[in-house]
């Protein structure tokens, strides 16, 4: 019955060897509730809302494959910058919900996000009793992203990220930029805007530093 | 066996071992009639284990301890068990058969009683009025048994053995099937048997025909 | 009086025995299989390591609903559990622990009794798979008739070896009468008897009688609540009192260093093992095929053990 491969029934002692083997290591079962697991960054569990940066374009609604993201707003106008401009408007979010019931998590709310407002959060303790609760409001989503960790670091020979990489040109740039007229320069001629023109451009990338966060 | 003729009590006083003695006889026999008059045939075959233990009993008070656990071993053990198996195999109905009772009943009423007339007068006169005394040496003793089995009785034991060797060689040969040309008899009614036969044994299936 | 306090104090024993060894064996079982198979088992029931968890299993147990099918045979539905558990208990009183009479009872013809009473056992889960009005159970009891069949030859045959060597039938004679090297020269009949014992008690891996893959439970399909734990009770009562009659038949019982003061602990200690050997193979092996099964009783086992008989027959004239 056994193969013949080598003594009659060395299969069966491997077999058992195999279990004994095992029975002698440490098992590797985490006491969940107990000890809770050590997620890693980007962990599909939840899906947490960095509401600051919602300006809602509404794509995560749209591409949403099972219609599960709620949001409501409204439009607020703003005076114009310059007297005499036209009034500024902008979307003010009032509901943020989804329905992780409906949920399939495939992430594609987070990827399609242009403005990094939706993140994933290993957190995955939100069982309801019912299933109605199991649309979270945006004041729990955005309690869920104090629980999203940074993300890991790259690898060690990766291309830096775009808005790292487009903050390095220009901050070169405009470091090359002071240094010819620093070279080119009279004492004294020009001073003045040479310096407007350096502090206009350490605006332009404080902006961009800040679209990057 | 080494049965003491003399001195026996009598009748009239009987012990506590008697009326046990007693007792599990009239137990048997109920279970016994049971057995056959009961339509319902898997509880006759579970009346039969109360008779056969209750059988056993009897050894066990008349101290013959060995015949008394062989008599479990074989017949509820493995004798029971097959029968159980054979009802199993026809789909034996819970609640009464119809078909249960036989149209012989009156004949077989006859063969039963003049079978145990028969055997009563035998065992009564032969042994008459022999008593075994329980509280001496133990009697019914392993050693005991198998000294007379294999020095008094060892010829109508291997013949035994023959007759039951018999039987087994005879059952394998009627539930063998042919095996000489298979594609001359193979039918659609064969080719489904082997799967059916697969899980019984043959010796076993041997066994129900004894 | 003393007669009598003496013979009710052995009972207590036997019962508590019974009553313990089957549940530790259970436990052992629980953590064993766990481990072996990398995971941790019960960790919560009594605080350490689950030690309390077959009792909380038991408490379960009682509290369910016991429930009868309405075309079952009630009658014989309700007797099968007591009909499968009584048997081992019956058994465990013969089985001899210490030397100098350390057992509930002496039998004369004990090896006898012993298998005799364990084949009784077997007709509950007969009653069972045929009073359940269940097709699976229906196949479940099959199944336990032909296994029974098969595997009851071998063991009483290799049993009747060791009687053979030992000359006697009684349970303490043969451990009285062991030597070192019965072992060796009665290997393979241990190794046949553990194996056919294994078959009878429907331990994986020939727990083909009761395969919930296919049949669901076979003959305890019906069952619930403490009947059902009466059946388990059975299973673990059985994997005991096998491994305890192995020790005694095969492995010298309670020989061993020290024999006179820590006898009886050497027959536990050898118990244990064997039981543990139990739960080993059940995690290692696979269930065998019913055909394989058949096969392996009628063209291995009982040739092995025809074998074996005649070795001894041999040694047994030629030392004498």
């Amino acid at each position: 019955m056994a193969p013949l491969s080598g003594i009659p029934g060395s299969g069966l002692a491997k077999g058992l060897a195999v279990t004994l083997r095992t029975m002698t290591k440490r098992s590797v079962t985490a006491q969940y509730p107990d000890a809770l697991p050590e997620l890693p960054p980007r962990s599909r569990g939840v899906i947490a809302l960095f509401e600051e940066n919602c300006t809602v374009c509404m794509l995560c609604a749209r591409e949403c494959p099972d219609w599960c993201i709620y949001i409501d707003s409204h439009k607020e106008t703003a005076p114009p910058a310059a007297p005499g401009g036209r009034e500024r408007s902008r979307n003010v979010l009032d509901r943020f919900a989804i329905d992780f019931a409906l949920c399939m998590y495939c992430g594609i709310c987070i990827e399609v996000c242009p403005f990094d407002a939706l993140f994933w959060s290993p957190e995955f303790e939100y069982a309801e009793s019912d299933i109605l609760d199991l649309t979270h409001e945006r004041d729990k989503l955005r309690d869920w992203m104090w629980t999203v960790p940074a993300p890991p670091a790259l690898d060690p020979a990766a291309e830096e990220p775009k808005e790292i990489a487009a903050a390095r040109k220009a901050a070169d740039k405009a470091a090359a930029a002071a240094a010819a007229a620093a070279a080119t320069a009279e004492p004294g001629q020009g001073e003045q805007a040479e310096q407007g023109e350096q502090s206009d451009r350490s605006d332009r990338s404080d902006d961009q530093g800040k679209g990057d966060a | 066996m080494n049965l003491s003729a003399a001195a026996h009590p009598g009748f009239l006083s009987p012990t506590g071992v008697e009326i046990t003695f007693v007792l599990i006889g009239l137990a048997t026999l109920g279970a016994a009639l049971l057995t056959v008059t009961t339509r319902q045939l898997v509880h006759a075959a579970l009346w039969l284990v109360v008779a056969l233990g209750g059988l056993a009993v009897e050894y066990l008070l008349l101290t013959a301890e060995f015949i008394a656990w062989v008599q479990v071993l074989i017949y509820v053990g493995s004798v029971v068990v097959l029968l159980l198996f054979g009802l199993m195999l026809t789909k034996a109905p819970i609640g009464r058969s119809a078909d249960a009772d036989s149209e012989n009943r009156l004949v077989a009423l006859g063969v039963a009683a003049a079978a145990a007339a028969a055997l009563v007068w035998v065992v009564v006169d032969a042994f008459r009025t022999t008593w075994i005394n329980l509280h001496g040496a133990v009697q019914g003793s392993s050693r005991a048994t198998g000294e007379s089995l294999f020095r008094h009785w060892v010829l109508p034991f291997e013949a035994l053995s023959v007759l039951l060797l018999a039987a087994l060689v005879g059952a394998i040969v009627l539930s063998r099937r042919d095996t000489g040309s298979p594609a001359d008899t193979a039918t659609p009614a064969d080719t489904a048997t082997p799967a059916d036969t697969a899980d019984v044994p043959a010796p076993a299936a041997g066994k129900e025909h004894t | 009086m003393n007669d009598t306090l003496d013979v009710v104090l052995r009972l207590i024993a036997v019962l508590v025995v019974f009553l313990v060894l089957p549940l530790l064996v259970g436990q052992t079982e629980h953590k064993v299989m766990a481990h072996m198979q990398g995971r941790l088992g019960p960790m919560y029931a009594g605080g350490f390591h689950g030690w309390a968890q077959l009792v909380a299993d038991g408490v379960k147990f009682a509290q369910k609903e016991d429930i009868v099918p309405a075309d079952a045979d009630r009658r014989v539905f309700q007797l099968a559990p007591a009909v499968a558990l009584l048997p081992y208990l019956l058994v465990l009183i013969a089985i001899p622990v210490g030397p100098d009479g350390f057992v509930g009872q002496t039998v004369d013809a004990g090896l006898i009794f012993v298998l005799a009473v364990m084949g009784v056992g077997v007709l509950g889960s007969l009653m069972a798979g045929w009073a359940s009005a269940n097709k699976f159970s229906l196949l479940g009891g099959l199944r336990t008739a032909a296994q029974l069949m098969a595997y009851e030859l071998p063991m009483l045959l290799t049993a009747a070896s060791v009687a053979m060597a030992a000359g006697t039938l009684s349970l303490p004679g043969i451990v009285d009468g062991y030597h070192w090297w019965w072992t060796p020269w009665q290997l393979v009949g241990g190794v046949v008897f553990f194996t056919a014992g294994l078959a009878e008690l429907q331990r994986p891996p020939f727990d083909m009688p009761v395969a919930d893959s296919e049949i669901i439970f076979g003959a305890y399909t019906e069952y619930t609540g403490l009947r059902f734990a009466l059946f388990l009770l059975a299973e673990y009562a059985g994997i005991v009192v096998l491994c305890a009659l192995t020790t005694v038949l095969f492995l010298g019982g309670w020989h061993g260093p020290w024999s006179g003061s820590a006898g009886w602990l050497w027959t536990l200690v050898k118990t244990a093992l064997l039981a543990f050997v139990v739960i080993w193979l059940r995690v290692s092996y696979p269930r065998l095929r019913e055909d394989q099964l058949q096969k392996l009783a009628w063209t291995v086992l009982i040739p092995l053990s025809l074998a074996q008989i005649a070795l001894t027959g041999v040694v047994k004239v030629v030392i004498s």
